[in-house]
């Protein structure tokens, strides 16, 4: 089927059969590799993209699902000017090791910076509990995202 | 502290950040490729069985399949493993476990390799199997490798223990077991590669040891070296299971015949099916004591499943036997440590090789010593800590940078808070508090064998640096700490230097990203090469400037007058002058820990020539009527010589306790039940305490800055720490694990803290 | 894979409609969470996939008379935001906040997890407490089913292929409530499947005799099954932790005669009678816990 969505601003349309998972239309139809698959069935957070600003996992929904939504991934976080102010924030409290968690963890953030822009300890667990690390011990992981939440305009 | 150097010291943002924040296709499965043929195996899912026949023709008809290859399509020598070759890429004849590959399928789509592998026939005589060593090591045992099932025995004796035990105060005799651990990794095993046009087979993997990776792929297609090329892609964690081959040998194989380019992607079902686990150990250890606490002698067999293939077994069978005594003094002992094939899955290297197990066994028995002297547990591993002057179990005299004392000493504070004030706030029904201590050491690099790294270091004529270094950075921050060693030397910033990282047609080998050791080792022969370089270029400069080289040294890509005048030259003048003199513009290094090989009866000998401590306390509370454990809060202070990027250390000691936690309570492996990221559970940030990390220093003069290494301690302590502190909220202690809901539960009620407290 | 048809329906008589003439080989999709595992499974075996996860007939909540209707496209992370489900069914959305992780709540909505028929199926056990009931709608009909006759057994769901749920009727809780809550035990503090799991909702009298009580299991019973002994034990006592010990002792035992002794129940037998008492602990004098709201 085809299916028309806005993805990272730009809209577009993709021809795909309705099997397809959301992951495997973004990375093999769309070639955005920045969404990794970890498990494929829910349980890492790898995959996590943003929909109409919410954190899903792409692995878990068919490709169709998209359709007439607004789609944010990796790809689309970072602005002319350079990184987002999440990713800097995770730049500087060194919440990245081997970074294969990190694209789905940043769109996360990215939902729930969005929804609460000051979130409390509670509120980041909440957000990211369903997102595994095996890396990094999830502390400087939490203190990018207090940090992204205490100054959220970044450096810049 | 101040702290002088420039780059040395410094937390600067890790090298390869931006790409990975970026989501840029820096991994296996997202590098560009053209067309890429999908690969998958046909794994064998019998434990022990011959292979009478494999029928490959209907799977060869199914649209989209290209080719099918079994052990008769290896060109060379059919067999792989870091240490015994005993792994078959293809099993020929018989298979040994489940996850044996059996047929390897290229198709055009991944739909079309998955239908393959259903049609590929193989018919199989099942043989006997056995899953335990204890029934491996039986007489009449089905053989499972032609020479036997015991693979290895470590035996290191010293001293008379049993006279020494007839003297002691207390002698203290338990068995410890632990289980199956599955890496779990973020990034499921992935490669993939092309032919150049040369003909050279390149093949991108996320691995740990791309240099390794060359020489068995060049083994089992029996090719020149110059015809393989292995190029080390982002690597998504590895702890160890990214050691072995595993998706090297298979693309390799499908490029030789097939010369057009492919892709091998595991599922995390097949990553977690078919690479190495965690050794399980049982670890019998009898421990004696005089009345002040002193360990006088210990005995310690130790029995390794390595399942159906050596890996890295031995490795975990020796280094289990010389950590045996834990970071402690002891003057007697008889310690023998086997490595034993079953028809289990194979048991490879993971995080600290067969040291987190041992630490089990020796922290438990510091503890149940203690409580049987009524010494506090904090006191009786400083009255038997190592420190410099100790003789160890293989009758190494250790000379420095013996930090166990001082991570002791640094918990103290958080201990004595803990125990008088903690331990007594906060009164919830039903829940006990418990505090835990667990200790340890850790050798660094391999265990009484060579293991030397190389480096270079080269100068473009327009005066840029680049390192080169075959070390494998798989998140760790490998590169980002060698390129601060060099770069401290070099007088640049870690920035500006160029590196080349893990591709063996442009690097050499630095040997195994494993055994802790890339900074101390490799951080050694980038150390050497970078000063080679340095001196070069102080002498070349001495002679331009008419200066004697001790009043030069190297700053911000110049060589200046160390007093601080404005004489000067820059490194693109040096290396001009140093072309025309004809001299190379390139310096290497090499290191190889001063070790000596271990006897073979005894033991005795250096097997490591630097050691790293740590030493954790957990504070938990366990909810009596679940067996619900909370865990609270952990201190864990490592000596890890000196922190040449603090934020690493930090971030190696955060990941390390709370793969600990998981180790402690929750992880399990059991193939077919718990082989998927939902049933095999690994920590969420849910389940994350307050952890302090606690630096510790005691600079190692053999090491790059006074450095050793970090990796693999950060994990060792924390689940003899939870151990501990369980039997101390519970008042019985549990001797396998994990510490589960239904163990802890059990002894909640086996200790009666179960149950109704009315009268 | 490529030969899965792809429906959305505008609003629920277009997908009754559309289920009457073709449910036998359609796939309802909401969240798609349950479905995406079985197409990777391959054992998605359908022609056509409806989605209903835009119908805002299956997305209200809402107080109409005596009861709380929450619409069964409702998701657990609109559960969990919801102020009427924090006043009507707090236990509903406790259980909802330790659903899988949030990006899975984002998408998994309350029909689909009753429908799953999952035996750990979390939101099961708090919708008990409340008599909750599945308003069902085919093309020609409305039926109200009790969550105990939804399911068959494990992961078999009774309802007819044309037919949807629509919503759920639930008794909403009253000011006068002492106690309501929701606790399961896993593996881990989150992403965890539950070993077991429990609801309540009681009202005790000045005197902390128990007036009222509502209770419910889960993950230890193949199906939804209503402990109808333990609420008319409780009734009318005054529970000491004695009395709490005892009570779920019995519930243990019961759980047994329905499941048969399993391995898993070394276990579970103990620890349901430990998060008996724990869960209504502060029912008991000696907890400190007024009777008040």
């Amino acid at each position: 089927m085809r299916i028309h969505f806005n993805l990272n601003g730009k809209a577009i349309a993709v021809d795909a059969p309705v099997g397809t998972s959301a992951l495997s239309l973004l990375r093999d139809y769309l070639g955005l590799k920045g969404t990794k698959e970890g498990c494929g069935i829910g349980e890492c957070g790898a995959c996590a993209i943003e929909v109409d600003g919410k954190a899903v996992n792409a692995c878990l929904m068919f490709a169709a699902q998209l359709d007439g939504r607004t789609v944010l991934t990796v790809e689309g976080l970072e602005t002319p000017s350079g990184l987002h102010p999440i990713q800097e924030a995770f730049r500087d409290h060194h919440a990245v090791q081997c970074g294969y968690c990190t694209p789905g963890l940043l769109m996360s953030t990215h939902a729930l910076l969005a929804e609460k822009p000051h979130p409390d300890h509670d509120d980041i667990n909440t957000a990211i509990s369903g997102h595994l690390c095996r890396c990094t011990g999830y502390k400087n992981i939490v203190s990018a995202i207090e940090a992204a939440g205490k100054n959220p305009g970044g450096k810049n | 502290m101040t702290n002088h150097y420039k780059q040395v010291g410094h937390s600067i943002p890790k090298i390869g950040i931006t790409e990975r924040l970026t989501g840029a296709p820096v991994f296996s499965a997202d590098i560009n490729l053209r067309n890429p043929l999908i690969l998958r195996v046909l794994r064998s899912r019998r434990h022990h069985a011959r292979i009478r026949s494999i029928d490959t023709t209907a799977a060869r008809t199914i649209d989209g399949v290209v080719a099918i290859f079994t052990a008769k399509d290896i060109p060379g020598k059919n067999a792989h493993g870091i240490i015994n070759k005993d792994q078959p890429l293809l099993m020929g004849d018989k298979v040994r476990s489940l996850s044996d590959p059996v047929a390897l399928v290229a198709a055009k789509t991944d739909t079309a390799a998955r239908k393959a592998l259903d049609r590929i026939k193989v018919d199989y005589d099942d043989l006997p199997a056995v899953f335990t060593p204890e029934d491996a090591m039986a007489p009449d045992a089905p053989a499972i490798h032609d020479k036997g099932n015991i693979l290895f025995t470590r035996k290191i004796k010293r001293g008379d223990p049993e006279t020494a035990f007839k003297a002691c105060a207390v002698v203290v005799e338990k068995t410890y077991r632990t289980t199956r651990i599955e890496h779990a990794f973020l990034e499921p095993d992935a490669g993939a590669g092309y032919v150049d046009d040369d003909g050279t087979l390149v093949i991108f993997a996320s691995t740990q040891n791309p240099h390794y990776d060359h020489q068995a792929v060049v083994s089992i297609l029996g090719l020149e070296k110059d015809r393989v090329r292995i190029i080390q892609t982002a690597t998504g964690g590895g702890f160890g299971s990214k050691l072995d081959l595993n998706v090297q040998g298979f693309i390799g194989l499908a490029l030789y015949h097939l010369k057009q380019p492919v892709r091998m992607i595991y599922s995390r079902e097949e990553s977690f099916l078919a690479t190495a686990k965690r050794h399980p150990l049982t670890m019998t250890l009898k421990t004696g004591a005089d009345k002040q606490g002193r360990l006088i002698a210990t005995r310690a067999t130790i029995i390794c499943d390595t399942g159906a293939y050596a890996s890295y077994g031995i490795p975990v069978a020796s280094r289990s036997a010389v950590h045996a005594t834990g970071p402690y003094e002891i003057e007697h002992v008889d310690i023998e440590s086997h490595c034993v094939y079953t028809n289990n899955p194979f048991s490879g290297a993971m995080r600290g090789f067969g040291t987190p197990q041992m630490a089990i066994a020796h922290e438990s028995q510091m503890d149940l010593i203690a409580a049987q002297l009524d010494i506090d547990p904090l006191e009786i591993r400083k009255i038997n800590a190592l420190s410099v002057g100790s003789v160890t179990s293989t009758g190494q005299k250790l000379t420095a940078s013996v930090g166990i004392g001082e991570c002791l000493d640094r918990l103290g504070p958080y201990y004595e808070q803990a125990r008088n004030e903690w331990l007594k706030e906060g009164d919830i029904p039903y829940r006990k508090k418990g505090i835990g201590i667990g200790g340890m050491w850790y050798g660094i690099g391999n265990t009484g064998t060579k293991n030397p790294s190389t480096a270079k270091i080269k100068l473009t004529p327009d005066g840029r640096l680049t390192l080169y270094t075959g070390a494998a950075d798989i998140g760790q921050g490998s590169s980002t700490v060698l390129a601060q060693i060099a770069a401290e030397v070099l007088g640049i910033t870690a920035e500006s230097l160029h590196l080349v990282v893990a591709d063996t047609q442009r690097t050499t080998s630095a040997g195994a990203t494993s055994a802790s050791r890339q900074t101390y080792i490799s951080g050694n022969a980038v150390h050497i090469a970078a000063t080679a370089c340095a001196s070069a270029l102080i002498a070349e400069a001495a002679a331009l400037l008419d200066l004697p080289a001790s009043a030069l040294v190297l700053s911000d890509g110049n060589v200046i007058e160390a007093a601080g005048s404005t004489r000067r030259v820059d490194f693109a003048r040096l290396a001009s002058r140093l072309l025309e003199k004809k001299k190379p513009l390139e310096w290497h290094g090499v290191f190889d820990p001063d070790t000596t090989a271990l006897d073979p009866e005894t033991g005795q000998g250096v097997p490591y020539a630097t050691y790293a401590y740590a030493a954790q306390l957990v504070l938990l509370s366990v909810d009596t009527l679940t067996g619900e454990v909370f865990v609270e809060k952990v201190f864990a202070a490592h000596d890890v010589g000196k922190a040449i990027h603090p934020e690493n250390v930090i971030g190696q000691i955060c990941g390390g306790v709370v793969m600990g936690l998981g180790f402690a309570l929750m992880e399990e492996y059991t193939p077919e039940e718990t082989d998927s990221l939902k049933d095999y559970h690994v920590p969420t940030c849910a389940d994350l305490p307050d952890i302090v990390p606690i630096i510790v220093e005691a600079p190692e003069p053999t090491g790059p800055f006074g450095a050793k290494g970090v990796g693999e301690p950060a994990l060792i302590p924390t689940a003899p720490a939870v151990i501990n502190a369980l039997a101390h909220a519970l008042g019985k202690r549990i001797y396998q694990l994990p510490a589960s809901l239904e163990k802890v539960l059990a002894v909640s009620i086996e200790t009666g803290h179960y149950g109704p407290k009315e009268a | 894979m490529s030969d899965i048809e792809y429906y959305r329906p505008h609003d629920l008589d277009e997908a009754v409609t559309f289920l009457a003439r073709n449910g036998a080989t359609t796939r309802i999709l909401a969240g798609g969470t349950d479905l995406m595992i079985d197409r990777r499974a391959g054992t998605l075996n359908t022609d056509c996939l409806c989605d209903v996860s835009r119908l805002v007939e299956l997305k209200r909540i809402e107080i109409i008379d005596d009861r709380l209707e929450i619409g069964a496209g409702v998701t657990m992370n609109e559960i969990v935001h919801s102020e009427t489900i924090a006043r009507f069914a707090p236990a509903l959305k406790i259980a909802a906040s330790q659903f899988a992780g949030n990006q899975i709540r984002n998408v998994a909505t309350l029909g689909g997890n009753v429908a799953h028929c999952s035996p750990c199926g979390d939101t099961v056990p708090p919708l008990l407490i409340h008599d909750a009931t599945a308003m069902v709608r085919s093309r020609s009909d409305e039926r109200a089913v009790s969550l105990a006759d939804m399911a068959g057994g494990p992961y078999h769901c009774t309802l007819g292929p044309s037919e949807l749920i629509t919503r759920f009727v639930l008794k909403p809780m009253t000011a006068e409530m002492t106690l309501t809550d929701f606790q399961k035990i896993g593996r881990r503090r989150a992403l965890a499947i539950s070993r077991l799991s429990m609801a309540v909702m009681a009202r005790q009298e000045k005197d902390r005799s128990i007036a009222f009580i509502r209770f419910a299991l889960g993950a230890c019973t193949p199906t939804p099954h209503h402990f109808e002994a333990v609420e008319s034990t409780l009734l009318g006592k005054i529970p000491t932790e004695t009395l709490l010990w005892d009570v779920g002792g019995k519930l243990a035992r019961q759980m047994r005669v329905i499941t048969g002794r399993r391995p898993s129940a070394v276990y579970k037998e103990p620890a349901i009678a430990g998060l008996f008492v724990r869960i209504l602990y502060p029912l008991v004098a000696s907890s400190g816990k007024p009777v008040a709201p």
